[in-house]
């Protein structure tokens, strides 16, 4: 039996190794405190951070990723173009439509040809859908991180109708795997419209609790307010995206900056919030929901004016036969051509971009004409994001770190791929 | 043959005895934090669009869910890390667990003197100080893990007791000031009516109540076991049977704490008034059993906050107490002085 | 309108608002407390009568196939295979004829549903089952025999409730027994 005891400080240099009864130890700095918070940690997620401390204050924090890699993209590059979608998608399942998107928008421009019109906003029906899961599963692990295990319940109940939702409009709940380049897989079934109404006035009412549970919070309020502020310049030079960017006052959205799909006719707005702080990464998200909540409305009525047909581009539609247009008439299902199996995709070089919901998600696509593609390049958000745990937790005490962790809403399969 | 009985019922019912081991000792303590932890599952599962512990026995809504932990918990192995401090690891939380119900033997539940397990002359001094030594085997649970987790967890506790024992202290001292005693029996007996120290005397009362948070980690003080930053505080080493002793110590703690202030602001026993003379029945039983439904409809409140609130951070939890519950708990004393400098009581 | 930027600011908080936020956070816990806003389904029990659409487990209609292989190559995960095997033909009397039919593998499947649209003759589909077991892996491989039974939900077949989620503009999914009330949605 021996006792900690034994382990003599005198003389004792940085960086040199003495023993413990079980354990080697270095010491690593005067008056300095290493944890290494994951991968096995409730409060980590599939990364580890290596924290510093300095008594109770964090001196140096490291974000180390990796520990979901699944080489996606060097796995594109053996799969022929439609067979990406799937894979691709499972960077951030509750966020599909959005993660998959600009893939199908990049073969697409390979291809020259463009979506019809009611294609573009079925696209961004389902994507406004994923974004309000997205934040709604964020809010909820936000909440958890905060001890308010309320505020973990509601969001991922709330977003269960944004799942089912989703599942009525494409047969999943959650890999949907709806855009395939010239259109959609699916138009609404009989009556989504109206459930889709009935979601957004129940949504409307629940951020209003939610405000009052969480964001009113005097609990809330104090462990947010101030901690983790990104200053607009910061944030700015760091390159980070989405609402952690638009948090810091940077008023840059792709829906904005670049409209695609049919974002440039909607009527809604894009929040930017100056102070920075984990509150206004808080606050962004809800006020997104609700603007999101404003696009699917304008959404449900224009797909209820317009005719119901033409959701595929007639590249792949003008010479099916008669049983796939059955199909379609009698169930709102698209059969996809069998050339999609082996889709010949132009030699090229593309790139589309777009606002998941964690941010700005890039995709290159270089094809050589051939089955697979050459090459598929994916920037993701969260990877964009990972960073600033670097260099805003420094300076907080550790407590903070759930805070700003939750607040930056980071999702290591996305960042890691 | 009435003899022998009534032997055996002297021998159970002989106070000091019965009222460490049986009621309101471990036995009621365990019963009830028990039906509190199931009662905590539940409110929070309702408010949060659940329905909580249900397939053990769904005819009772998932009450034996709690003896179903209980065994699991008895069953699973009791890994001892080769790293630990082995007696101490092992020792804390047991002495945690003794000395969390040791506070009482210094609560009276009843008026009647032969009742009482120890003189009440000083009660209220007594059962305080027995109440300020738990920390003490929490901390040094956590320290003798030898784990950095558990290290950072006991700290916390450790600050966390500067925050809380003061206000604690000075909050029940508010209602010895009015009645000129430390007697809990005479503070109990000054309550009569309408009269209880709860409404008289709110400042100390919500300071005591949010003391009582603080020294058991409840919402929003949870602190020491704040799982996003330190797992489970200083029992991150625990499995097993010390797993839920440790665990079972806190809720243990914060009942006897919940009996102290049921007796010194809530009145007590107090609708009833049991006479000299009085039976086992009506001058033992019936007050005890006012007392522990008190006792348990105030943990009930302090555990609906779990579903309400997040937790503080450390500097603000300890700030809080210092700048907010400390001056509230002075206001209350000072209020309880001039009740007592005016004989209101 | 095209999309545009709205600045703002996180609303101010002081001691009243404070005051007013603790109020606010437990009247809102209590509201749920009195009123409990729950859709759980309590699965054995009661299980989800899924909606015609829902990209289930997938059963091959033989008599439909035409053999053109394009499900086996479309199929992202590989989980769909061509068994091939020689048999009499009926149409030349004494001549043997080459056959292949999808086979599938559920280890492998992710149940996107590139098969079934892929189909040209409808010979795949999907059927409103998803929460299917088996006892180990290699009973997933599905034989040709096995993949054209349609397979049941295990609680359909011990007798579970099958109910169904409707939306409500209050409460937001509320779940309805099939048998009880109808319409709605």
């Amino acid at each position: 039996m021996s006792s900690p005891g034994e382990l003599k400080l005198s003389g004792w240099e940085v960086g040199e190794t003495r023993k413990l009864p079980g354990m080697d130890v270095k010491k690593i700095g005067k008056d300095l405190y290493e944890i290494f918070i994951g991968p096995q940690h409730p409060g980590s997620g599939h990364m580890r951070i290596i924290v510093r401390l300095d008594g109770d204050v964090m001196v140096e924090v490291d974000p180390d990723l990796g520990y979901v890699h699944r080489t996606m993209e060097k796995l594109a590059e053996g799969r022929s173009f439609i067979k990406v979608i799937p894979l691709v998608e499972r960077m951030a399942i509750l966020d599909a439509c959005n993660i998959t998107l600009p893939y199908v928008e990049a073969v697409e421009k390979l291809m020259d040809i463009e979506p019809p019109e009611r294609a573009k906003y079925l696209r961004v029906l389902l994507c406004e859908i994923n974004r309000i899961a997205s934040h709604l599963y964020g809010m909820g692990i936000f909440g958890v991180f905060l001890g308010h295990s309320t505020m973990y319940m509601w969001p991922f109940g709330d977003r269960e109708v944004f799942v089912e939702l989703a599942e009525r409009l494409t047969g999943a709940r959650l890999t949907h795997s709806y855009p395939v380049p010239g259109g959609v897989r699916r138009d609404v079934p009989e009556g989504f419209t109206d459930d889709l109404r009935k979601a957004v006035r129940y949504m409307r009412k629940r951020l209003e609790e939610y405000r009052k549970i969480f964001l009113d919070n005097p609990v809330i309020r104090a462990r947010l307010e101030g901690v983790g502020v990104i200053p607009r310049n910061l944030a700015i030079e760091l390159g980070i995206v989405g609402p952690n960017l638009r948090a810091s006052g940077v008023e840059y959205d792709v829906r904005m900056v670049e409209p695609y799909e049919a974002y440039g006719e909607l009527d809604f707005e894009v929040p930017v919030f100056e102070e920075g702080d984990a509150l206004a990464r808080a606050w962004v998200r809800v006020e997104e929901i609700k603007q999101s909540l404003r696009i699917l409305e304008q959404v449900a009525d224009k797909l209820d004016k317009m005719p119901r047909e033409g959701f595929m581009h007639d590249k792949f539609w003008a010479k099916a036969p008669k049983l796939y247009k059955d199909v379609y008439s009698r169930e709102g299902r698209v059969k996809l051509m069998p050339l999609f199996a082996n889709l010949k995709v132009p030699a090229g070089k593309a790139f589309a971009r777009a606002e998941a919901g964690r941010g700005e998600i890039v995709y290159y696509v270089e094809s050589e004409g051939k089955f697979t593609p050459y090459r598929v390049r994916v920037v993701s958000p969260s990877f964009r994001n990972a960073i600033v745990f670097k260099y805003i937790a420094p300076g907080h005490r550790l407590m903070d770190l759930p805070a700003i962790y939750g607040s930056i809403d980071y999702f290591p399969p996305e960042a890691d791929r | 043959m009435a003899g022998v009985v009534d032997t055996i019922i002297s021998w159970i019912f002989w106070p000091p005895l019965f009222q460490l081991v049986i009621a309101p000792g471990l036995v009621a303590a365990l019963a009830i934090v028990i039906f509190i932890l199931w009662f905590e599952r539940k409110t929070a599962a309702r408010v949060q669009m659940r329905v909580g512990p249900y397939n053990v026995s769904p005819r009772l809504g998932g009450a034996l869910q709690l003896i179903a932990d209980l065994i699991r918990y008895s069953f699973q192995e009791p890994i001892i890390p080769k790293t630990v401090d082995t007696a101490a690891f092992i020792l804390a939380p047991l002495a945690m667990l003794v000395i969390s119900v040791v506070p009482t033997a210094a609560i009276p539940v009843s008026p009647l003197p032969w009742t009482w397990p120890i003189p009440m002359e000083h009660s209220l001094l007594v059962a305080l100080a027995l109440t300020t030594l738990s920390p003490v085997f929490l901390v040094a649970a956590g320290w003798a893990s030898n784990n950095k987790f558990s290290v950072i967890g006991s700290t916390r506790e450790a600050f966390m007791v500067t925050a809380y024992e003061l206000v604690f202290i000075i909050s029940l001292l508010a209602v010895a000031a009015p009645v000129h005693s430390y007697n809990l029996v005479e503070i109990v007996e000054a309550q009569a009516g309408w009269r209880m120290f709860a409404i008289l005397n709110p400042l100390a009362f919500l300071a005591a109540f949010i003391a009582i948070l603080m020294s058991t980690s409840g919402f929003p003080f949870e602190i020491p076991e704040s799982e996003h930053e330190v797992v489970a505080g200083p029992f991150t080493e625990y499995s097993g049977l010390l797993y839920g002793i440790d665990m079972g110590a806190a809720y243990i703690k914060r009942y006897v704490m919940s009996v102290l202030l049921t007796i010194a602001f809530l009145g007590g026993w107090k609708p009833l008034d049991p006479q000299p003379g009085a039976g086992l029945l009506a001058g033992y039983i019936a007050p005890l059993v006012v007392v522990l439904v008190k006792a348990t409809i105030v943990m009930a409140v302090m555990s609906f906050f779990r579903a309400v609130y997040g937790r503080y951070r450390l500097d603000q939890a300890v700030d809080l107490a210092w700048r907010v519950i400390l001056p509230m708990a002075l206001a209350g004393y000072a209020l309880g002085l001039i009740y007592g400098y005016l004989g209101v009581i | 309108m095209p999309p545009r930027p709205s600045r703002r600011r996180v609303p101010p908080y002081g001691f009243l608002a404070a005051v007013k936020g603790n109020l606010g956070a437990i009247a809102v816990g209590l509201k749920y407390f009195l009123d409990p806003n729950r859709f759980t389904l309590h699965y054995p029990r009661e299980y989800i009568r899924l909606k015609p659409g829902y990209r289930g487990f997938i059963v091959l209609n033989k008599a439909k196939c035409i053999m053109c292989e394009s499900c086996a190559r479309i199929c992202p995960a590989a989980a769909m295979k061509m068994v091939r095997f020689q048999a009499p033909d009926p149409r030349r009397p004494g001549k043997m004829k080459l056959y292949k039919y999808p086979v599938i593998n559920y280890q492998r499947c992710i149940f996107c549903g590139y098969c079934v649209d892929v189909c040209p003759t409808e010979a795949l589909r999907h059927v409103p089952a998803h929460d299917v077991v088996y006892y180990n892996l290699e009973e997933m491989d599905l034989n040709l025999e096995q993949f054209q039974v349609e397979p049941k939900s295990p609680a359909e077949v011990e007798g579970g409730i099958p109910v169904r989620y409707v939306f409500d503009p209050e409460r937001g999914l509320v779940k309805v027994p099939e048998k009880g009330q109808a319409g709605g949605g």
